[in-house]
């Protein structure tokens, strides 16, 4: 899969390639173009220019859904839930292109689901508007497995959470990338998303400022000083923001 | 004094029933596509017109718009002639086909002289189908455009099928038979066998609604696309074919109110737009978004005319409008305290 193109002064002239089963993670400061980077892989924002290739095939005209169908999922930023429809909704509809497959295949994937994230199952007849914020993360991931993703994309999904929780969901991340899973990890906590993720880009303004293997960046004094230091910092500001 | 109040009361929910029918339209159209649609109402006039054809033995006039709709969405989808005509030939067939089959039915249903109920359905056939043209033509261009300008074009496709109704069927009203001509005594009251079919149809119409959008996952994703647009799209939802089915079933429900409504007035070319705006005042004060205070509203309207029309009925209209006024200050002292 390549990837480059330039959406005004939000992304500049990125390009990189995934392959099937590789996690990588894309990090840097709020502002650096990374949710930017997933909305317009994702079909939502149109790029100016460049192309994205996907298993052999130009996206460049898709929707969104189109793209879903294509195997490609996106767990957002803001999480986009619907918050007059319960846990078991949201599951069943993650998986509405596979409506036609029966009722056996939707309960056993919504097994998968429960025993992976168990506090779904906990909660599954309960609203999503009244959910926690963890909890709510947590659904929006469950959705897109239920969708049986090719290309797993994670916004921010630690943002905004108690660390227990991001430890939690991190935890089944790390499952599913065991599981041969190939994923698109963006965030702010540079050292949790180094700790997953096999190759890592570090976004600054817009652009590629250093990437390589994640065991490499995390070592990477650069890296270090610029983001780890830094990023604390910037989580701060984040979060008096929220 | 008894017996006025409570013939009152029922002529009341009857207006009531019909109202809701088309406040339920407005709801559904407006939380999945965020259209607050003023051409609502023309579907009611279209419903009962196209019955009133087929009861008195006509091919009904709808046939040229659902046709020159068809033909028009053709010469739309033209221009993928060139890209992909493997679709463009699909376009193509189903247009035609689709077109055939609504001739065949309307022959089939005029051959058969089928009992007025049969019509209704016939009828429901032909106009249901104009809702997801309009939609094609109007909303589906531009998916992302305001809300006002979604009410403009509104107006437009009001004044337009409008002006294509008188066209059709000219100026003069049309009588339409009821399901079942006669009534009951039930105590001091005279309640026509239509005011029961009326509520019969509308709790079906309503209660299907409900079971579809609980109990079948395209209900559910129905609800979803209504609730978080960008959401349902990450489900692989088609939010375009979201909008279309909400144009269809809102159709299919005016349509019905037109056809239960036309044997207690009669049918003509302009009765649309005041039952759409008094379905409107209804829906008002359920924000648009809310069934249940939308049908509370809708049944307040309906039991003001029939008081007003019986008290002062020169100024009827004028009352049931003015009811907007508090409905909208009541919403947005809501509004204000769900603020704070």
């Amino acid at each position: 899969m390549t990837v480059s193109y330039g959406a005004g002064t939000a992304i500049d002239g990125v390009s990189f390639d995934v392959a099937r089963g590789e996690f990588v993670t894309f990090i840097g400061p709020n502002g650096a173009g990374k949710t930017t980077l997933l909305n317009s892989l994702m079909g939502v924002l149109q790029q100016n220019s460049g192309s994205v290739t996907f298993n052999g095939e130009e996206l460049k005209a898709l929707r969104p859904e189109a793209r879903v169908a294509r195997g490609i999922v996106i767990v957002p930023e803001r999480r986009e839930l619907f918050p007059g429809l319960s846990v078991e909704d949201h599951l069943r509809l993650g998986a509405f292109l596979l409506r036609g497959r029966g009722r056996a295949a939707m309960t056993a994937a919504l097994e998968r689901i429960y025993e992976l994230l168990p506090k779904l199952g906990e909660r599954r007849r309960q609203l999503a508007g009244t959910l926690s914020g963890g909890e709510q993360q947590m659904v929006a991931v469950g959705r897109a497995l239920m969708a049986e993703p090719q290309l797993l994309m994670l916004d921010e999904p630690s943002t905004g959470l108690a660390p227990r929780v991001t430890e939690e969901i991190f935890e089944a991340i790390d499952r599913l990338k065991a599981d041969g899973m190939t994923g698109i990890l963006v965030e702010q906590n540079a050292h949790l998303a180094l700790s997953v993720a096999d190759r890592g880009f570090v976004l600054e303004v817009g652009s590629v400022v250093a990437f390589g293997p994640a065991q490499e960046l995390r070592n990477d004094p650069r890296v270090l000083a610029a983001y780890i230091g830094g990023g604390d910092r910037y989580r701060d500001t984040g979060a008096s923001g929220i | 004094m008894i017996d006025t109040a409570l013939f009152l009361l029922v002529d009341g929910l009857t207006n009531g029933l019909v109202y809701a029918l088309l406040a339920l339209s407005l709801v559904l159209v407006f939380t999945v596509t965020r259209v607050v649609n003023i051409a609502q109402g023309e579907y009611v006039m279209l419903g009962a017109l196209t019955l009133a054809d087929l009861l008195q033995g006509r091919m009904p006039g709808t046939l040229y718009l659902l046709i020159g709709g068809l033909t028009l969405c053709v010469v739309l989808d033209g221009s993928r002639w060139r890209r992909d005509w493997r679709q463009a030939l699909l376009v193509v067939l189903g247009a035609v086909a689709a077109a055939a089959f609504a001739v065949a039915i309307t022959r089939g249903a005029l051959w058969l002289k089928l009992p007025v109920i049969g019509m209704m359905a016939v009828a429901l056939m032909l106009v249901a189908p104009l809702g997801v043209l309009i939609y094609r033509f109007t909303v589906h261009p531009i998916p992302n455009a305001s809300t006002i300008v979604f009410v403009i074009i509104s107006v437009g496709v009001s004044m337009s099928v409008q002006g294509l109704g008188l066209l059709i069927w000219g100026a003069s009203p049309y009588a339409v038979d009821p399901i079942m001509p006669g009534g009951v005594m039930m105590g001091p009251v005279f309640i026509p066998y239509q005011s029961f079919a009326i509520l019969i149809t509308a709790l079906l119409s309503m209660g299907g609604l409900y079971l579809f959008s609980e109990f079948t996952l395209v209900g559910k994703a129905l609800q979803a696309s209504a609730m978080n647009r960008r959401g349902a799209q990450f489900c692989g939802i088609p939010v375009t074919a979201a909008g279309a089915l909400a144009f269809l079933l809102a159709a299919a429900f005016s349509a019905i109110s037109g056809m239960l409504l036309a044997p207690l007035i009669t049918a003509n070319y302009e009765m649309g737009f005041m039952v759409g705006l008094k379905g409107f005042v209804g829906g008002a004060m359920g924000g648009l978004i809310d069934y249940p205070l939308s049908l509370a509203g809708v049944m307040i309207v309906g039991a003001l005319e029939s008081t007003s029309a019986y008290v002062a009925s020169a100024y009827r209209d004028a009352i049931v409008f003015s009811l907007l006024i508090p409905i909208l200050l009541w919403r947005s002292s809501r509004q204000r305290v769900e603020g704070h």
